[in-house]
Parts: structure tokens; C-alpha cells; sequence
């Protein structure tokens, strides 16, 4: 039998995932836009057969279509591939159901062996490596993404429309929280802040390191939620965001597993933490034990 | 009408031991209410309040998910009253299988308008389980919702999202993941403890479900992940200055430059 492979996609790129399915789905590759046109239009020259448009008005948020998506999956069950962010995962839910499937997440690798499905899968927080092997249908949570490969510009296929079965759910209101956003994936700088920054205010500093370093800014869990202090595309982590930079300044920030394992990949990682028994002074490469309030504006004077 | 509350009853991973041989020693990791199920508890009661619902806490586990210690460290958070489903077939349960055996409690207590969850359990944390169960149920999931209230005709959210705040309406039934900073969690008091002690709490045996779980995946091999190899270079701090300097000089060293943003 032949699986297919639903590749989901709301609005933020999906390509990586699309050459992920591809090349180790071992079967046609479909998209499952949920959204307005333009959603669907992008899907359809990603790479995929075909796309199924599950169309939303403005004020219509993803979400509510997760009822058709459901019947889509199951009149002709597959895997089902979709990116972290909250619609994504909401949608994959409701497909994994639908298909009584297992969940994949986490997965560092995965790769058709055997005609299962085989995944590298970081557990416990990023500590544990575990070789699992699961049967079709299953429902594959993985980081999505822009492609990997530099793809030509395709032809658009087919997009055909999909059940129109939806939840009550409606946007009222939108605001922006101002400033820009960020791919921190994309960064090759990354300077990261924790809690051990004492007010909102003194984020200048950070800012001043990072515009000296050429770096974006990012943040742990507390300070984006909770705290507020920054946007929540800017804290890395398990949950957050997986970064690959060249370098990682780590400042003022416990570095806890479920922190560390979104900078695993980093290329060099400096520690600027006053305890010297923090735990990312164990990951670092460049260890700074002391005061950040000191420490910081003297480095961004050294390096302007 | 009743809100429930999923909460799990679980250990840090940071707390937990990993063997050269991957095995996982979890004796000196102390189970607790998961970190952001107690936001969600805490949010629950709120909206309990306001509407004059039932909070049920409702936990799926292992053996010690039904611990007389882990109902009562939940119901001093604000339930109501405790439903728990434990079984040792559950004691390794994932997001597939969790979510249908919440699902399944959940039709079973009846009258539920509302899910609520926390953002993801400490444990585990695949963030999936609140979208699976919307999944089984068939009802509307929203998830990093960072408030709710409650008025007669529905349900307003707040939550940040794409880089703005949106606000949405929802007519319930619903399953919500709350953002994991929504509230700060009261610390529960002397008096909540000793309320927990004489709230309901009933069990539900697995079997009486009557499902046929989702099939685990086969575990081929487990290993502790490659710890990276890193320099652990310290340098001395004492003088900020000098300290900035040799830095500064090492990453040149090792290639970097700073003419503007690369
Ligand atoms: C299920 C789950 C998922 C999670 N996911 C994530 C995630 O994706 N990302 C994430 O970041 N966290 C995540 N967390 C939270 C994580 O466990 C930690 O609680 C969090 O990362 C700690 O943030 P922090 O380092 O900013 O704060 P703290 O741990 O409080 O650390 C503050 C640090 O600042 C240092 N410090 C204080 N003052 C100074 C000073 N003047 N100068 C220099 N250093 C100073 C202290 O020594 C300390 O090391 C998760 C938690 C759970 C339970």
C-alpha cells in the first residue's frame, strides 16, 4: 500500500518539511493548506503533488478547520508531517486522532528503514537518545522551516479544495506587538539573556552587545513568557526555538537541559553567569564567571 | 456544567540519571504536579469561580499517578475534586496514547464543557497531548492561550501569536493549553492542604475504558545524547576590562569579526 504524506502548512514556510517528507516518507508528498489563498499558492510550488485547500476567511484562525483537516487524513490515511508553532500542532493533533496514529516529536533524525518509519528521538529534555521504530500511519511533529537545499522555482500544481468542516472560532482583534520578527534559526549571532537580568529596561545592554556583535537577541523561556520582556520568537529551547549559530553568548542564564538543548548545534558557546556552578558554565566554551552589570558593557567596548 | 484540568503527575528529567547504557535511573527524581499543569489549575479555579463550574482535576498515569500524595498536591492547587486513571500500562504512555485515555475519561465524567492543560509536561514535553485530546473528542483546541474569560454567550482568549496579540471567541465545548506564563501559580497554604484532604477523588479503572490503546513504537536502542565537546576555557573575570579583551582576542582567534552584522 502506498502512504501518503500530508505536509501542513498555515502560513509559516514549510519547505524544509516538504524535503524531509520527500526524501524519507517513501510515498506521494501532499500539502494540506489550512488559510487564505495565499497559503495555498506557496504550498503549490513547494514541492508537493497536490495541495488540499482548506480555506479560512481573515478572521477565521487555523484552528477551526482541524475538524476537515481530520476528515481529509482519514478518508486516505498517511503520515501526517507539521512544523511546532501552536495552529501546527493543534492541526496534527486532530489528524493523529483522526488516524489513531502514534506521535513523533523530537526527532533529531529519521530515516525509512525496512518500510517503518525509523526516528531519533531526544528525550528527557535533550539528555537521552532513543532509536524507535514506528509503523504507518503516524503523525510527525518536526521543525518546519525554509528549504535546506537551494530549490528552483516550480511549476504550481493542483490545488484542489478540502472538507469545509470547522470549529466555532473566530479572531476578534489582532495587535501587533511591535518590532520586528526574527528567525533566529537563520542567525549566525546569537546573544541569549536569562533572568539574571534585573529589569525590562536594562535589555539595553543586551541590545548594545548584540549590535557590537553583530548578533540577534534571544532570551530564555521566563523572560519571553511570564516576565514578557521579549517577544516569544526569541527564547530558545525545547520549546522554543533551535538555533545553529556560529556563536552563542549566553548571558545571566542558568543554561537548564530544557534551555541548552535549542543551542546544542551552536559552533562556540561563551557563558557571562556570576554562579560558577551554573550549568551552562559546563557547556560552555569560554567561560566568564562574574557580574553581567561589569561584564557586558566591557566586552561591547571591546569590541567597538 | 464541570472544567476539567489534565495534570500529570511527574519528575524533572534534569533530575533523572542516564546510564552509558541508556537506561534512565529515575530513583532520585522526585514526582511533582508538572511545572505548567499547576497554571493551568490555577486558571481553571478563576473560571470556575466565574462561572460557578466544577474544577476536576483529571490525571492519567503509571501506579503512582494514583498515590494518595500526588491527588492531594493537586486538589491543595484549587480542584474541586480528583479523577485518575492509573494503570501500570500507562506508566510510559506518550501524547497518542495519554490524549486518548484523557478523552476517554473525560466523556465518561460527562457535562465537561472545558479542558484546560498546561503547556506541556516537564517530563515528556512534546506539547502535543491537549491537540490529540481536542483530537479524540472532536472539539475546537487552542493552544499558548495566555488568558480566558468566561461570559454567558462563550469564551474570550487572548494569546500571543505571529508576532502581535490576537483575541479570539470560542463557543465551547474547548481544550485550552494555557502559555506557560499565564498566571503565576499561588504556592498552596496550610489551609489548602488541609481542604485537599477532604475534597472527592475517584479512580477510574482503565479496563472499565474499554479502549484498545494506540501502539507504542518499538524502542530499537537507547544512549545518552553526545554531550558536545566543548573547550570549557575560563577566563578570569576579576578585571572586566581584561577580561572583555581576552574574549575578544580569542574569537578573532577563532575567526570571528565584527564589521557590522554578518
Ligand atoms: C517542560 C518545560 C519546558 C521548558 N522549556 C524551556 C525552553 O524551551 N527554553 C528555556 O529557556 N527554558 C525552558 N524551560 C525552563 C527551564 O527549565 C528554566 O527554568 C529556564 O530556562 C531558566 O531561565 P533562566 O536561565 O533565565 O533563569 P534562572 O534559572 O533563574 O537563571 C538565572 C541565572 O542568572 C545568573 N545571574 C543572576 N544574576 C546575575 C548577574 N548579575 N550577572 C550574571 N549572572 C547572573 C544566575 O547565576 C543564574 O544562573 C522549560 C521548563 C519546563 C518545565
Amino acid at each position: 500500500m502506498t502512504w501518503i504524506n500530508y505536509v501542513i502548512a498555515t502560513g509559516r514556510p514549510v519547505e524544509g518539511l516538504v524535503e524531509r517528507a520527500t526524501a524519507v516518507g517513501g510515498g506521494p508528498v501532499w500539502g494540506l493548506a489550512v488559510g487564505p489563498a495565499p497559503v495555498a499558492q506557496r504550498l503549490a510550488q513547494s514541492g508537493v503533488e497536490r495541495v488540499v485547500w482548506f480555506e479560512t476567511a481573515a478572521d477565521v484562525p487555523a484552528e477551526a478547520l482541524a475538524r476537515g483537516l481530520a476528515a481529509q487524513v482519514t478518508a486516505r490515511p498517511g503520515l501526517v508531517w507539521a512544523g511546532r508553532t501552536a495552529p501546527e500542532r493543534v492541526l496534527l493533533g486532530a489528524a493523529a486522532a483522526a488516524l489513531r496514529a502514534p506521535v513523533l516529536t523530537d526527532a533529531v533524525d529519521l530515516w525509512l528503514e525496512d518500510d517503518r518509519l525509523v526516528a531519533r528521538q531526544a528525550a528527557l529534555a535533550g539528555r537521552l537518545w532513543l532509536t524507535l521504530a514506528f509503523d504507518r500511519p503516524v503523525a510527525i511533529l518536526l521543525e518546519g522551516g525554509p528549504a535546506q537545499a537551494d530549490q528552483p522555482t516550480r511549476a504550481s500544481v493542483e490545488i484542489v479544495a478540502g472538507p469545509a468542516l470547522t470549529h466555532p472560532l473566530r479572531q476578534v482583534d489582532w495587535r501587533p506587538r511591535g518590532g520586528a520578527p526574527v528567525d533566529l534559526k537563520a542567525a549566525r549571532r546569537v546573544v541569549a539573556v536569562g533572568r539574571g537580568l534585573k529589569a525590562a529596561l536594562d535589555l539595553g545592554l543586551i541590545e548594545a552587545l548584540a549590535e557590537a556583535l553583530g548578533a540577534e537577541v534571544a532570551c530564555s523561556r521566563p523572560l519571553a513568557e511570564g516576565l514578557g520582556w521579549l517577544p516569544k520568537d526569541r527564547y530558545v529551547g525545547v520549546s522554543g526555538q533551535q538555533v545553529s549559530p556560529q556563536l552563542y553568548c549566553a548571558v545571566g542564564l542558568s543554561g537548564q537541559a530544557q534551555h541548552l538543548a535549542g543551542a546544542r548545534t551552536a559552533d562556540l558557546i561563551v557563558a557571562i553567569n556570576s554562579d560558577p556552578d551554573a550549568p551552562v558554565m559546563a557547556a560552555a566554551d569560554y567561560i566568564l564567571c562574574g557580574d553581567l552589570y561589569q561584564l557586558v558593557p566591557a566586552l561591547t567596548e571591546a569590541l567597538s | 456544567m464541570r472544567i476539567v484540568v489534565a495534570h500529570k503527575w511527574a519528575a524533572d528529567p534534569q533530575e533523572a540519571v542516564v546510564g552509558a547504557d541508556g537506561a534512565v535511573d529515575w530513583s532520585r527524581a522526585r514526582p511533582a504536579v508538572s511545572e505548567y499543569d499547576a497554571v493551568a489549575i490555577a486558571v481553571g479555579r478563576q473560571l470556575a469561580d466565574a462561572s460557578g463550574a466544577e474544577l476536576v482535576g483529571l490525571s492519567v498515569g503509571g501506579p503512582t499517578a494514583a498515590a494518595p500524595l500526588a491527588a492531594k498536591a493537586a486538589l491543595a492547587r484549587g480542584l474541586d475534586s480528583a479523577l485518575i486513571v492509573a494503570d501500570p500500562a500507562l506508566a510510559e504512555a506518550d501524547s497518542a496514547v495519554t490524549a486518548q485515555v484523557l478523552a476517554a475519561a473525560v466523556t465518561e465524567l460527562g457535562q465537561v464543557g472545558l479542558v484546560l492543560t498546561g503547556d506541556c509536561s516537564v517530563d515528556r514535553g512534546a506539547r502535543l497531548t491537549p491537540a490529540v485530546l481536542a483530537g479524540w473528542l472532536d472539539w475546537v483546541c487552542l493552544a499558548e492561550v495566555s488568558a480566558v474569560r468566561w461570559d454567558p454567550t462563550g469564551l474570550s482568549l487572548e494569546r500571543e501569536s505571529d508576532g502581535g496579540w490576537q483575541s479570539l471567541t470560542l463557543s465551547p465545548p474547548a481544550v485550552l493549553a494555557l502559555a506557560a506564563g499565564a498566571v503565576y501559580p499561588p504556592v498552596p497554604g496550610m489551609k489548602d492542604v488541609l481542604a485537599a484532604a477532604r475534597k472527592p477523588i475517584r479512580q477510574l479503572d482503565l479496563g472499565q475504558l474499554g479502549l484498545e490503546l494506540i501502539r507504542a513504537p518499538l524502542l530499537l536502542a537507547a544512549a545518552p545524547a553526545p554531550a558536545p565537546d566543548r573547550r570549557g576555557v575560563v577566563i578570569d573575570a576579576m578585571d572586566p576590562a581584561l577580561a572583555a579583551a581576552e574574549l575578544v582576542a580569542r574569537l578573532s582567534h577563532d575567526g570571528l569579526t565584527w564589521e557590522g552584522r554578518p
